[in-house]
């Protein structure tokens, strides 16, 4: 029998994958059509070393979508969400953010990116004038520059200065107690490390001047041995010590650290302890370690806190993370605003954001507000307590004082020239 | 003139012309390129199309100038990402802080690029094979870290924030995006022409020589190190060209840009669409962003795809898709001649 057919590929086949191309590139536009839903557009981080939050933040998202479809969606329309991995590049961040706009149609953006991919998403809200709220990024200057400032971006996240002014404040009230005044600190080496560090060390000054920092260390980030650090550290004899680290660089450090029982020698600060992603991941929990809070099911100690923790883990078998209250957060500012605009649009909804206060169960008060004035989150539940091995974990976490937030912070906005 | 130089006249000359025919081909070609792609938004209103030429032409005028090095000059570096960050920072920094117009800071970037990499080059090209590639890395290494670092200037690991201006000049508005779409095209169009030329000057024919035998160059008197350099450094600025594009597509610069990936990614590019043919970049970089963009949509398990391709290319073509396709040509064509 002959071989009627050469090998490789047919005309027929190229025809096919052609057409299928075609429908590909086709399909979003389709897709257009049916405008009775409303897209909301999410790029965050699913791949790599942070794709634990991301994917936190991708189920908190979908847990408070599923609520608000369930009662009737946004101004009656269905909530669609369109969530794609940005793999923490802030050209990739930009790319999915427009296409998610240009291409299929999504009408908000809820950017779930941190550091520089946050910064990208936000020039694309500039570009395209698209509603745009930010749920991962602690930097402050996001907000906080005017320069930055946009009238369609809003800012639902904890930030770093406000970190700092309660951690400082707290540990200096501990310091007075206990009487302690030599501190080392050891942060990432980064701009977050280096920034919240300054802050932290500021505030804890002004707070307690008879402090005295006596050790610096500044380990690299993503860092997998700390041996050089503990020792560095333990040679200087601190009585407290600060530390910024977080996630996987927390925990090593912590098994690393007890190996030597450091814990034992000096008073701990470790501002990001207190997630579950670290708690739940050491493998010998020290008590007593000070933590400002990220997520605890425990703080604010409410039935409705605690409730949505529960939820949240029944539904994905893990605990949520600090990502994920602040995800939460935004669908419920956007719910929120949509019902008192009663409409989906951009401008309206942005209009209402701006000073809005809702009920939430993760505000120190029970409610949570959008500042009008630098479209900030605040209000939110913040403090720190002592870590114990098991669950709760955090125990008890002493609250911080709003009040003292808002003044340092405006105080600090003037010496950055912000306002 | 003797009869043995008249002869020599008479070879060289119709050599000489064909070089110019090819020229004005390639000019040609450059033009309908440009005509067709500039036609783009008068047919479409897809403004995430526009978008991916608009990567594309950042990627590929990156991808090419790679290509200078690896496939020209076998020059394998692996810090070529450090030219495409430099390029986006310098064009940003220039432009934020002292927002002079466009094009002054456009060739001020190209001046700055060339500066340093004339430096970094002299100590990187004298070394061979995996000491130049290594060293290459450091260097890339060393520019990641200063942008990290020298945040009060370049913004730290945050990157250039509060976006790029982008003032309009001679009645072009690159804030607009039809306009910044023709620009990007136009700027892809004149670097892959301009790097042709370069590849098919008796310059690129000397460097096609430096790769298969340096020894035997260096002894038919040909300064190999001087060549090295200035392809080096021209690759550098076709490089830097890609980084501008890539800062005016996001409105910022970010130290990605110059993080060690997006050599690697270059390589990858280079490996996709091939190395023996001029255009095999170029194809690669539509491969990887088309590939890139369809996979991320569906899954977040894209690496494993991308990893599944380079095996296919790696293990199964064993060269990179253009590189097959031309040798399946002349295949062909040779078999059809044998007939």
């Amino acid at each position: 029998m002959t071989r009627t057919r050469t090998p490789g590929i047919s005309r027929r086949s190229t025809l096919a994958l052609m057409g299928a191309g075609a429908i590909s590139v086709a399909a979003p536009w389709v897709a257009r059509a049916q405008a009775k839903t409303i897209k909301i557009g999410m790029p965050t981080i699913l791949s790599g070393r942070v794709a634990q939050l991301g994917t936190s933040s991708r189920n908190a998202v979908m847990l408070e979508v599923d609520k608000v479809n369930a009662a009737g969606g946004l101004a009656g329309r269905q909530i669609e969400m369109v969530i794609r991995d940005s793999k923490g590049q802030p050209q990739e961040a930009a790319r999915v953010a427009r296409e998610l706009v240009n291409t299929d149609g999504c009408e908000w953006l809820i950017d779930g990116e941190a550091s520089s991919g946050s910064f990208a998403v936000h020039e694309v809200a500039r570009d395209l004038g698209v509603l745009c709220v930010h749920t991962c990024s602690e930097a402050s200057s996001l907000t906080a520059d005017p320069k930055q400032h946009i009238p369609n971006a809003f800012r639902c996240v904890r930030q770093g200065i406000h970190d700092s002014i309660v951690g400082g404040s707290y540990a200096a009230s501990i310091s007075k107690a206990k009487g302690l005044k030599k501190w080392a600190t050891c942060s990432p080496d980064y701009a977050y490390g280096r920034d919240t560090t300054g802050e932290f060390t500021l505030y804890l000054k002004r707070f307690a001047p008879d402090v005295e920092i006596i050790s610096e260390s500044w380990p690299k980030l993503f860092q997998p041995d700390y041996t050089e650090v503990v020792t560095k550290i333990l040679q200087a004899k601190p009585q407290a010590l600060y530390s910024c680290l977080w996630g996987g660089d927390l925990t090593s450090y912590i098994d690393q650290a007890n190996i030597y029982a450091m814990f034992g020698q000096m008073e701990v600060f470790a501002v990001n302890m207190a997630d579950y992603t670290a708690l739940t991941v050491v493998k010998n929990l020290p008590k007593g370690i000070h933590s400002g809070n990220r997520y605890i099911k425990s703080f604010p100690s409410t039935p409705e806190n605690a409730a949505w923790g529960d939820a949240y883990k029944a539904k994905y078998n893990e605990y949520p993370t600090n990502w994920s209250w602040q995800n939460a957060t935004a669908v419920m500012f956007l719910s929120e605003a949509a019902k008192k605009a009663n409409s989906t649009d951009g401008k309206k909804i942005a209009e209402v954001l701006k000073g809005l206060t809702i009920k939430c169960p993760f505000g120190a008060d029970g409610t949570v507000t959008m500042r009008g004035d630098d479209h900030t989150l605040v209000g939110y539940a913040i403090g720190w307590g002592t870590t114990i091995p098991q669950e709760p974990y955090v125990p008890e976490v002493k609250a911080g004082d709003w009040k003292t937030i808002f003044e340092l912070e405006a105080e600090w906005k003037k010496s950055k020239g912000y306002i | 003139m003797t009869e043995l130089e008249a002869g020599r006249v008479r070879t060289l000359v119709p050599a000489r012309n064909g070089a110019v025919l090819q020229r004005y081909r390639d000019v040609l070609i450059a033009l309908i390129a440009f005509a067709v792609l500039a036609s783009l938004p008068l047919f479409t209103g897809s403004k995430a199309l526009l978008d991916f030429v608009i990567r594309c032409s950042a990627y590929g005028l990156f991808a090419t100038s790679l290509n200078l090095l690896v496939g020209y000059t076998g020059l394998t570096s692996f810090g070529h990402g450090m030219f495409f960050g430099l390029g986006a920072y310098s064009f940003g920094l220039i432009m934020q802080k002292l927002g002079v117009p466009i094009p002054v800071a456009f060739v001020a970037t190209l001046a700055i690029t060339a500066v340093i990499a004339a430096v970094i080059g002299a100590i990187c090209v004298r070394l061979k094979d995996i000491y130049f590639a290594f060293v290459t890395l450091a260097f890339q290494m060393l520019i990641h870290s200063t942008i990290l670092s020298w945040a009060s200037f370049t913004g730290g690991d945050q990157g250039l924030r509060g976006g790029i201006p982008r003032p309009a000049f001679l009645g072009i508005n690159l804030a607009n995006h039809v306009h910044l779409y023709v620009a990007s095209c136009a700027l892809l169009i004149l670097g892959l022409l301009a790097m042709r030329q370069i590849a098919q000057s008796p310059f690129g024919y000397t460097l096609r020589m430096i790769r298969d035998n340096a020894a035997r160059a260096s002894f038919l008197g040909i300064d190999v190190w001087r060549a090295k350099l200035t392809v080096f450094v021209l690759a550098a600025l076709f490089a830097a060209m890609g980084g501008m594009v890539m800062a005016l597509f996001v409105s910022g610069a970010y130290p990605e840009f110059a993080y060690w990936t997006i050599s690697g990614e270059g390589i990858f590019i280079n490996m996709l669409g091939g190395v023996s043919t001029f255009l095999g970049p170029m194809v690669g970089t539509v491969l990887l962003l088309l590939l890139n963009d369809t996979v991320t949509r569906f899954t977040e398990y894209h690496g494993i795809v991308l990893g599944v391709v380079i095996l296919f290319f790696a293990l199964g073509l064993r060269k990179g898709l253009l590189d097959f396709v031309a040798e399946w040509f002349s295949h062909r064509r040779n078999t059809g001649e044998g007939r």
